[in-house]
């Protein structure tokens, strides 16, 4: 009994506002009538909201100061000068006045074919797209075009692979470059150590956050390397871009970095780091203890 | 060639109710409406606005100074929204209600100072507003009776949806229609939010 009564007084709740303002269906009204003569909490709750609503009724609004007009006269003269020059402006005036009879009217014929043959000249298009996707070389050799753009491609030695990316051999390389050869660099059979120290250095002072992210991406797919899970935590003091910082932190709680926790905890602090941020690294950090 | 154009729009502002307005049908019969004085604005005849700011100006002001607790910043954004309204008037629909226009561009531009104040200080804006609010309930005007300054206060220790939306439906005589077009919810769901935000506050108020 106690229980019942309980809960029809939470349900009340939220009627008796409706109530106050006589806004509630008549069935409903009916049950809070049937409620409240044995309720003394729902008398004083309805008496309350009812002087709430009155001292909002007698509520005085705010009065702006002369200020407001002043600058606003100001501002009023201002646009109106800006306006006298280029009285073309005027322009508008005349499309305007037909805007409301406007109406699009199709140049096509409404025949009832068209709707048909909109829908398979878009079949065909999608078509025409997929086999030309399927046939052109770029789709088959993801390689092949940072060939041309740079000096080594995806298979090359840890050596010659930092030599790329740091753009050593005569002339800078593209970020896209770089993405692409870093992504590569995981592909091959059997990464080494040497591999991994570039894709940290890469990680850590590349200065383009893309090139940064990938990194950070072929890291993870070398999670099971020596020394990745390290430098990852170790990275994350360095980082500003907020995209890395968060795939960083996702890393190291996807990978249960421990020892992250305290950078963690330090980019949780970090003033300069965004809210977004710090909230993802306050939660890496729930997940990591 | 600028005389040429100029005209259309000077006679748009001599006689709003003449028949070159292009407000529907049952919005030109009333010549001093919103939408048709809003209408010339947009045509560049720019002092059809200074009857849209006595109408609207007050208005704004409360429901900026509402959101802010703060009368000054209150000023500065009903400026803005002026501002806005004449920068943006061409996109200006003489279709659509002015009412619902300016309250969502007021919107937009307490959205962006909200966004600037929490750039501005990286800590937890949240607590700024809620304790500003306490302190900056002492700038309002001296009032009659003491009770609606209570009233301001416990409004400022609402969640600022909540408080907005008090405010729209209490202060500035929004239907639960306009609220729901406004906050792009349905009427009923906009009756559901003020009455808890009612509730809320009344547990403030009465605690």
């Amino acid at each position: 009994m106690k229980l019942s009564e309980f809960s029809t007084c939470s349900e009340l709740e939220s009627l008796l506002p409706a109530y106050a303002e006589s806004s509630l269906p008549t069935a409903e009204a009916e049950r809070v009538v049937a409620h409240l003569p044995g309720c003394p909490a729902c008398q004083q709750q309805l008496r309350e909201l009812r002087a709430l609503s009155a001292d909002f009724d007698a509520a005085l609004p705010e009065v702006p100061g002369t200020a407001l007009r002043h600058n606003f006269m100001a501002m009023l003269e201002q646009q109106k000068q800006q306006l006298k020059p280029e009285a073309a402006f005027g322009g508008p005036a005349a499309p305007v006045a037909e805007q409301p009879a406007a109406k699009v009217i199709s140049m096509w014929p409404t025949a009832l074919a068209s709707n048909w043959v909109r829908i398979a000249a878009s079949i065909v298009l999608v078509a025409a797209g997929v086999f030309l996707g399927r046939q052109l070389p770029w789709s088959s050799q993801p390689g092949n075009t940072v060939a041309t753009t740079a000096p080594a491609t995806g298979q090359a030695a840890p050596a010659t692979l930092a030599a790329a990316l740091s753009g050593d051999s005569g002339h800078a390389v593209s970020a896209s470059s770089r993405i692409a050869l870093v992504t590569n660099s995981t592909k091959t059979a059997e990464p080494d150590d040497a591999t991994v120290q570039v894709l940290l250095n890469t990680l850590n002072f590349d200065p383009n956050p893309n090139v940064r992210l990938a990194a950070c991406e072929a890291l993870y797919r070398l999670r099971d390397a020596p020394g990745v899970r390290e430098g990852l935590a170790n990275s994350l003091p360095i980082q500003t871009d907020p995209n890395v910082q968060i795939a960083l932190i996702d890393m190291v709680v996807s990978l249960r970095v421990h020892r992250a926790v305290p950078q963690l905890q330090r980019l949780a602090k970090r003033p300069d780091a965004l809210p977004v941020v710090r909230a993802q690294a306050e939660a890496g950090i729930g997940k990591l203890i | 060639m600028p005389e040429k154009y100029s005209h259309p729009a000077v006679t748009i502002g001599t006689g709003p109710g003449t028949p070159c307005i292009p407000t529907p049908i049952t919005l030109s019969v009333e010549p001093t409406s919103d939408e048709a004085l809003m209408t010339a604005v947009r045509a560049d005849h720019l002092d059809q606005l200074v009857p849209l700011f006595e109408r609207y100006h007050g208005p704004l002001f409360n429901y900026l100074t509402r959101l802010t607790n703060d009368r000054e910043t209150g000023e500065d954004l009903t400026q803005t929204v002026f501002e806005r309204i004449l920068k943006y008037r061409s996109s200006y629909q003489p279709t659509q209600p002015f009412k619902a226009w300016v309250y969502q561009m007021a919107r937009n531009v307490h959205a962006d100072h909200w966004h600037r104040l929490q750039k501005q200080r990286a800590d937890d804006v949240d607590e700024v507003e809620r304790t500003g609010g306490l302190r900056t309930a002492a700038f309002s005007q001296q009032r009659t009776s003491s009770s609606h300054d209570d009233l301001h206060e416990a409004l400022a220790l609402l969640p600022a949806p909540q408080r907005e939306i008090l405010v729209l439906h209490r202060f500035q005589g929004f239907s639960y229609d306009e609220i729901g077009q406004l906050l792009s919810c349905t009427a009923e769901a906009a009756r559901v939010k003020a009455h808890r935000a009612l509730q809320a506050l009344r547990k403030i108020y009465f605690a």
